[in-house]
């Protein structure tokens, strides 16, 4: 295996994604900008509605109708615009310089296929002239994940239990040498040994591989392993994003404030920790105008109706709130 | 009170013409419920913790053993006689959006139970839209809204709390919460979890939570207690907050060592315990369940199946917390809250 | 979120409240996409034709013997037949027999069907085994040579005679499907609910599993009207049944074998005339099935 380059950067400038219902095109993911540092994960947490499956969507340009880019770009470099591309190009960006994992919950392997015969289709559908070096590049991957190759190859899915496809599924993301690479929900329905295994082997391919990487999920946990940064979606916005300590260890915004507050932890104080009011928005009952947080958040201001929140930048972070400016971050003592 | 002796079931899979597979579910497995206690049952996926809540919920049934609810055992009655008993056993789904019928309004949902109560406590008509609407105040929402509503109109923690409605409509003593927060918003977990501890407080509703997330278990109230159970077998047992703190098995170590570091706030434990991953079906049946995965494993636990009980050894003061371990031995292995 | 409560459906929970939001579901599927709407004129022509078509001619048809095969004209839409009829009152006057057979075929068909699969597949065990073995000998029935032989035999005036026979042949296939989906089903969080709180079988099966397969039960039953008029129409075309002028199958007959409608054009207009009233009837079931899923399901039917 050979790598010619380090890791790329990713840009996502800007990127507004509308999906078409019947109360008009309303936007899943308005106006994102984030920035993935070369060699380092990233991880996009946000509940329902919060658009973080959709924005991983856009990475490959890969929305699909009733969903449409509207604007933005996504910058990779080595690549320029992923959303300029299109046809063939798009195509062959898909696997060879993006690799994505599905949802392990999800079977995104061929149930009549072997992972043999699916790693061959993909060798083939991207010109592989050397299938025979590609199927050896696999079972060095899937010994690395402390598989037994052949006998993976060898299986079909239903043979394999979840955490062994989630493994299957980070191999053929990876066996293209994509560089950047993308995870949707890696670890959702897995047992709690296997998902901290599966984080485990994330974060040494990661490292080995010199890759960039993107981890969405909807559990904070999933990614307070493993990434290096944290962007905090909520309602189509990325709200915060810094590195991972520091917007764990002190948020700014209030929804990531109250969002800690709300994991059920092994430590620390039980009454101190609650959930936060009202319910995720959904696409139709988000506010037009002003902070899509304020109905939830417990430092609206009169400014927060009208307003929405530009994103600023405080020690090193970036946040989208008002009341951001002001230090009153959430007390650390609640979980010593 | 509901207890249970040496409850077995044995799962037989489709096998080929030679003969079917058999799958041991449970082995053995003793459990007490006391009337406004909680009870967790904690494990991964297959490991029969799920199909025991079932059993206790009366919607499986299981191969030997014996269920005793309030003094009178299940396996002296019919079929007949015993449904009155498990009625008393209310199971809440893991899947709020499953759990309610798609082509019927909230109303339509409680009204069904609620007039078949009515009918078994004597009580007239009028009362059971009266008591549809103070369930759902008592689960926390607006009966305005959700009544004339269908499912589908409902966010995912509205439908939960809607099937705790429906599962209180039969004045339950037991719960059964099968894994019942984690297909909700992580936002709003704790609003559920808080719930269940409210029933408890108020009601004196007992509740039996099966869940492979130990954290959550530490939120429905005080005084609960932890079943760890690993391959069909009960391998800890203890108060809930002992066991967190202070677990001496090491597959319950493998457990808490597994949850997630938030960095920033946590540091890791000291000791954790990391296990061989069974990605091998075939596992001996032999000597401890757990010897091939473990990190800790003798000649002895090869040999023999440890049973669980008090042991000499570390941990054994406490007199509650039981095991099934020969070399039990306390570590840290939970992530401690960094100060600040 | 602020709760907003829509005014009208607060204002009850009764069952003529449930109803009348069901009808005005309805209406708004239907108004959703035009082919539905002209799914239901075509339909409701049909029905309209069926029962008051064979009030606006007299009983005999009258015959015009100067104008036998005679070409489409104002005064004969589609022509004339071989004793001079107009084609267009033989095929009005035919609609209600065709119906009234395919209505009848339905009916037998989706309940027979549904109670056999929904018993099998609610029960399961012994019952379902004997269940099944009934609706394999069923599905392995011969029909057509059955029909052709007991043709021979009964002569089928009636056409509920008629849909009685395709009824009892025709209930297999949605005696399976209903059962498949019942066993699907039934593993569902609701149903097992439902058994928990100890609700009795006969509200499990007809409140609970029922409207979840309405959908299902209502394409099937539409289909089963255009499968049994296929059938019949097919039956009185090989003239295995007694000579009746004004039935569409009789018609397509006459015109082939007698009118030589597939080498002279002046049977044509008698061919097609019936052929075009059973593919209207067909499109117009078609165009109505497709708008059943979103009748049936609360979250479609409101959306």
């Amino acid at each position: 295996m050979s790598r010619d380059s380090a890791a790329p950067e990713v840009r996502i400038r800007d990127l507004t994604v509308v999906y078409n219902t019947p109360a008009g095109e309303l936007p899943a993911v308005s106006h994102v900008s984030l920035t993935l540092t070369p060699g380092t994960i990233t991880g996009v947490v946000g509940e329902s509605g919060s658009g973080k499956s959709t924005l991983a969507l856009s990475l490959l340009n890969a929305v699909q109708p009733p969903g449409r880019i509207a604007e933005g770009s996504v910058e990779i470099d080595g690549l320029g615009d992923v959303l300029r591309l299109d046809g063939e190009d798009l195509r062959r960006t898909r696997g060879r310089k993006v690799g994505y994992v599905f949802q392990a919950a999800q079977n995104s392997l061929n149930p009549l296929k072997t992972i043999g015969k699916q790693l061959l289709d993909l060798g083939r559908s991207h010109d592989v002239e050397d299938l025979r070096a590609l199927v050896a590049d696999a079972k060095a991957l899937l010994s690395r994940m402390g598989l037994d190759g052949a006998r993976v190859l060898d299986s079909h899915q239903h043979e394999l239990s979840g955490g062994m496809r989630q493994r299957v599924g980070i191999m053929l993301a990876l066996v293209l040498n994509a560089q950047v690479v993308v995870l949707d929900e890696p670890t959702t329905a897995l047992d709690m040994i296997t998902q901290a295994t599966i984080l485990r082997i994330i974060r040494e391919v990661h490292e080995e591989r010199a890759l960039t990487t993107l981890v969405i999920t909807h559990d904070v946990g999933a990614v307070a392993e493993v990434a290096d940064d944290l962007a905090v979606m909520y309602g189509g916005r990325v709200v915060e994003h810094g590195p991972i300590a520091e917007v764990l260890g002190a948020p700014r915004h209030p929804y990531t404030q109250g969002l800690i507050r709300a994991i059920p932890r092994l430590s620390g104080d039980i009454s101190l920790a609650r959930a936060l009011p009202g319910r995720p928005p959904t696409l139709g009952t988000l506010p037009a105008a002003g902070c899509v947080f304020r109905e939830r958040c417990e430092k609206r201001m009169e400014i927060c109706e009208t307003v929405e929140p530009a994103t600023a930048t405080y020690d090193g972070r970036s946040v989208a709130c008002h009341a951001a400016g002001r230090p009153a971050p959430v007390k650390r003592r609640e979980y010593a | 009170m509901i207890t249970g002796t040496a409850i077995t079931k044995t799962f037989k899979q489709r096998g080929n013409v030679l003969g079917k597979r058999e799958v041991p579910a449970l082995r053995g497995v003793d459990f007490a419920i006391k009337k406004g206690g909680a009870v967790s049952f904690i494990g991964e996926s297959g490991c029969g913790k799920t199909t025991l809540g079932r059993i206790i919920a009366g919607l499986e049934t299981y191969d030997s053993g014996e269920i005793v609810i309030d003094d009178v055992a299940m396996s002296g009655l019919s079929h007949r006689h015993r449904q009155p008993y498990f009625r008393r056993i209310q199971l809440i789904h893991q899947d709020p959006y499953s759990a309610l019928n798609p082509t019927r309004t909230i109303h339509q949902t409680l009204e069904a139970p609620l007039r078949l109560r009515a009918r078994q406590t004597g009580r007239p008509r009028s009362w059971v839209d009266a008591r549809a609407e103070e369930l759902l105040s008592l689960v926390g929402i607006d009966p305005g809204y959700v009544l004339p509503r269908y499912p589908h109109q409902l966010s995912g923690g509205m439908r939960q709390r809607v099937v705790i409605a429906r599962a209180l409509t039969m004045d339950p003593e037991v719960l059964v919460a099968d894994e019942a927060v984690s297909m909700i918003d992580v936002s709003l977990r704790l609003g559920i979890l808080g719930l269940l501890r409210d029933l408890r407080e108020r009601l004196g509703v007992s509740v039996l939570f099966i869940t492979h997330d130990i954290a959550t278990a530490r939120y429905i109230g005080d005084e609960g207690e932890l079943y760890v159970i690993y391959r069909g077998q009960v391998v800890e047992r203890g108060s809930t907050e002992t066991i967190i703190a202070d677990p001496v098995h090491p597959y319950t170590q493998s457990l808490l060592s597994a949850i997630p570091v938030l960095h920033g706030l946590e540091r890791p434990g000291a000791e954790q315990v990391v296990p061989t991953e069974a990605l091998d079906e075939a596992q001996a049946d032999e000597g401890c369940l757990f010897t091939r995965r473990c990190p800790f494993s003798t000649a002895r636990c090869e040999a023999e199946r440890p049973v669980l009980g008090h042991d000499g050894g570390e941990g054994g003061e406490d007199t509650e917390q039981l095991h099934a371990c020969f070399h039990p031995r306390s570590r840290s292995v939970i992530p401690q809250g960094v100060r600040a | 979120m602020t709760v907003t409560v829509m005014p009208d459906m607060a204002t009850g929970t009764t069952r003529a409240t449930l109803r009348r939001n069901f009808w005005r579901g309805v209406w708004r599927v239907l108004l959703r996409k035009p082919s539905r709407m002209a799914g239901v004129i075509i339909v409701l022509g049909f029905a309209v034709m069926g029962v008051i078509g064979p009030l606006l001619y007299p009983a005999n048809l009258p015959r015009d013997d100067n104008a036998l095969y005679a070409p489409p004209s104002l005064q004969h839409l589609f022509g004339t037949d071989f004793e001079g009829t107009d084609v267009l009152a033989l095929v009005v006057t035919g609609a209600r027999y065709v119906l009234l057979t395919g209505l009848a075929t339905a009916v037998i068909t989706v309940a027979l069907g549904t109670v056999i699969g929904l018993f099998a597949g609610f029960r399961r065990g012994r019952w379902d085994s004997a269940l099944m073995r009934l609706t394999d000998l069923n599905l392995a029935i011969p029909g057509l040579p059955l029909l052709l032989v007991l043709s021979t035999v009964w002569k089928f005036t009636s056409p509920l005679e008629m849909g009685l026979v395709l009824g009892l042949l025709g209930w297999g296939g949605v005696a399976r499907a209903v059962r498949s989906q019942t066993l699907s089903l039934r593993e569902r969080g609701f149903i097992e609910a439902a058994r928990g709180l100890g609700l009795p079988t006969r509200h499990i099966i007809g409140r609970e599993l029922l409207p979840s397969m309405a959908p299902y039960i209502a394409m099937n039953m539409l289909i089963a009207v255009t499968g049994a008029v296929y059938a019949q129409v097919g039956l009185f075309f090989l003239g295995v049944l007694p000579f009746d002028a004004n039935n569409w199958g009789v018609m397509l007959n006459l015109a082939v074998f007698s009118g030589g409608a597939l080498t002279t054009p002046a049977a044509l207009p008698y061919l097609l005339a019936p052929l075009l009233a059973i593919l209207l009837l067909t499109l117009g079931i078609v165009l109505i099935v497709d708008a059943m899923d979103e009748i049936f399901n609360p979250r479609l039917r409101e959306e």
